[in-house]
């Protein structure tokens, strides 16, 4: 995990930003919030004077200009009164804060899973690194071995009448030589589809989790404690990488890959209720994913990409081809009516 | 509530307000042109007289009503001649009219074949040009009433005009602009010959959308033009192309709605009108539909001010020839789909009068 810096700052960084109460604006430091508090809420209408406070200003208004000073100008509709004694960041009330926090995080996340969506890659720590890698070392032994293994399986399935679907997902692993080039789910790293299948629990928790149709906050730990929809069970789910312990490079592996091919055989045929929900799911999800990244957590992003469209909504208050004057002078109560000439 | 500069007309207009416009000479002489078919002549210092309109949104309302001119028609627009006591009006009912603002007599000087959108009075040249919505600009020299006006025909309807002392900026239809030399067409008129002068420039407008606006530059060096689609843009008229290689446009007078049931939406407003500052001659004033006026420093591209929100539109925006007042006319804005239209009651005129330094750009800061 080295340091991502694509311009892209952590949320840890946005969220620790000073920002203005009046205007949600946010700023480099705290100096500089200061001096846009000054010279947008805090300036004499009057004499251009900077003030440091919305009192200090209606203070100043009063012994100066004899005027009294109704609201913060430049604020948001809600923020302009002056009840609120604002100076940079002291002053702001819990509840502003909490929501200020709430909206840049939901911003934030939105925009990473924006991102994800748009450029296609992983998430950061999402098997981006680990497939390639078990690829390079796997032993022609073992694949021999698991294809024998998958063979027979098949059959056993084909025999049982199991819904042959799903079973290229699950062979992929064995099917690392070209000449089973032919299946159509080759060009997708094998070891990403596998993984939900060996740990069918983890997968199972996490979709039946009610937040996963918010999986793109997934991906980062979760240590932000305001944030509603961090899901807990996908954080922790990944250090139990499945493939890692599997791996067949680090140690003579044929056991492990019996294991797996095992349970996840034994979950196709297992009458388990929830099992079969996730593999009726997945059946419908695989192939969609194609192409893209395949984990769970990218499946929202194609209903966010709509959303961000929706971002860029634009409303035209007046949009014609007449001027507003025509229209208008069009209606009974504004016509003229020439007389002859 | 509102901080003694800033202040409401008393016995404002009954209907929307199509323009507003200051004498030439006093501060304080103001014209407003209504679709309730008059134009106002207001004194903006003297106290009301009858302050029962005062009591009316707990402000203080300043300002006497001088006159009213009634017209047949709603004025579309309104403009002092020569003097503080001449005015000429452009009306729906297809005539351009000339006022005695003492006696209230008024004179057709020319008519036109449709409404007329806009009259430009040019105290240089003398000249007063009306554009109207038949496609032709009329010009007029009201010092001598035996010259029959000039027709100008322009490739389509104009919605602005505006004068600078030796140009005329005509904004129409299909993004169209033309800049006619005033001088060519006073040269023009005076040699009666009937045959109209081609323009001194041709452009296509900056702006992708219907032009709202335009105002000149008092210095003469450009001009700057809106659009209903919540922009901005100011150009030069030198053609060389390090001048032209400085015009430049801006999104303005735009909100995000955060509460529309489709996600956030950038609401964008109209531009109703510009004007340019007579004394800091860099800085001009946008009145939008987003019911805000801004101050623009248009050298140095920067917003100076966005004033508080007003109740409703913007529709019209004047300064006062000693650049110390500026008047807003505010109304309800016509949006696309409204099927009726009604101002009565919403319409308002605020007079602000503007600090040592409000309207003077960056330099002084």
């Amino acid at each position: 995990m080295g340091k991502k810096k694509r311009g892209h700052p952590d949320v840890e960084e946005i969220l620790a930003r000073p920002w203005c109460y009046y205007c949600e604006r946010d700023f480099e430091d705290l100096k500089l919030l200061i001096s846009h508090q000054k010279a947008k809420h805090f300036k004499c209408d009057r004499c251009g004077r900077r003030l440091n406070t919305a009192g200090g200003l209606s203070v100043h208004m009063n012994q100066v200009h004899k005027e009294s000073l109704s609201h913060v100008e430049n604020a948001l509709p809600n923020r302009q009164g002056l009840d609120v004694e604002i100076f940079g960041m002291e002053g702001i009330p819990e509840d502003v804060v909490q929501q200020h926090n709430q909206r840049i995080i939901q911003n934030f996340y939105q925009a990473q899973a924006d991102r994800y969506a748009a450029t296609g890659n992983p998430p950061p720590g999402q098997g981006g690194k680990n497939p390639p890698k078990k690829l390079k070392i796997e032993n022609p032994d073992d694949i021999k071995k698991r294809l024998a293994e998958h063979r027979a399986r098949i059959a056993a399935q084909k025999a049982a009448g199991g819904a042959p679907t799903h079973t290229p997902p699950v062979g992929a692993p064995e099917n690392q030589s070209p000449a089973q080039s032919a299946s159509p789910e080759f060009p997708v790293p094998p070891s990403w589809r596998s993984i939900p299948r060996f740990s069918s629990s983890r997968r199972s928790r996490v979709l039946s989790s009610p937040q996963y149709p918010q999986g793109g906050f997934n991906y980062p730990p979760s240590n932000l404690p305001s944030r509603p929809g961090s899901n807990l069970p996908a954080p922790s789910g990944l250090p139990a990488r499945p493939g890692q312990p599997g791996f067949p490079g680090y140690s003579p592996n044929a056991s492990t890959v019996d294991e797996l091919v095992a349970s996840a055989s034994s979950g196709q045929q297992g009458g388990d209720h929830i099992d079969q929900m996730i593999r009726d799911l997945e059946r419908g999800e695989v192939p969609a994913k194609k192409g893209d990244s395949a984990t769970p957590a990218d499946e929202p992003a194609p209903e966010k990409k709509i959303k961000k469209e929706k971002d860029k909504n634009v409303r035209m208050v007046y949009d014609d081809e007449l001027s507003p004057e025509e229209r208008m002078a069009l209606m009974p109560r504004y016509a003229f009516v020439p007389q002859a000439v | 509530m509102a901080p003694t500069t800033q202040f409401e007309l008393a016995q404002p207009p009954n209907d929307a307000i199509s323009s507003l416009a200051f004498a030439p000479d006093a501060p304080s002489r103001l014209l407003v042109s209504s679709w309730d078919k008059n134009v106002y002549l207001y004194d903006t210092h003297t106290a009301s007289e009858n302050g029962d309109d005062a009591a009316e949104g707990g402000g203080v309302s300043h300002g006497t009503l001088l006159k009213k001119y009634e017209h047949p028609a709603p004025v579309m627009d309104v403009c002092f001649g020569a003097d503080d006591n001449e005015a000429y009006t452009a009306g729906m009912d297809w005539e351009v009219k000339r006022i005695d603002l003492e006696s209230g007599e008024q004179t057709t000087l020319s008519k036109h074949t449709a409404p007329v959108r806009r009259v430009v009075y040019s105290k240089a040249h003398s000249l007063l040009i009306s554009a109207s919505w038949d496609s032709t600009l009329h010009i007029h020299n009201p010092t001598n009433p035996s010259l029959t006006p000039l027709t100008v025909p322009l490739p389509g309807k104009p919605h602005a005009m505006a004068a600078s002392p030796s140009k005329v900026i005509v904004a129409m239809t299909s993004r169209l602009v033309h800049i006619y030399d005033l001088a060519t067409l006073a040269g023009a008129l005076e040699s009666q010959s009937g045959s109209a002068p081609p323009p001194w420039q041709q452009r296509e407008s900056s702006l992708k959308f219907l032009t709202r606006a335009v105002a000149a530059m008092p210095s003469d060096g450009g001009y700057a033009t809106s659009s209903i689609e919540g922009r901005v843009a100011v150009e030069w008229f030198d053609a060389s192309a390090e001048s032209q290689a400085r015009k430049y446009a801006f999104k303005c007078h735009r909100q995000t709605d955060n509460t529309a049931a489709a996600g956030v939406t950038d609401v964008v407003y109209p531009v109703n009108a510009l004007a340019f500052h007579p004394v800091h001659g860099n800085t001009f004033a946008s009145a939008g539909g987003d019911a805000t006026v801004a101050l623009w420093d248009a050298e140095a591209k920067r917003r100076m001010k966005v004033y508080q929100k007003f109740a409703d539109s913007v529709a019209a925006v004047a300064f006062s020839a000693d650049g110390r007042f500026l008047a807003v006319a505010v109304c309800p804005g016509f949006e696309t789909g409204m099927e009726d239209y009604n101002a009565e009651g919403r319409t308002k005129i605020v007079i602000r009068e503007l600090g040592e330094n409000e309207a003077k750009g960056k330099g002084a800061k």
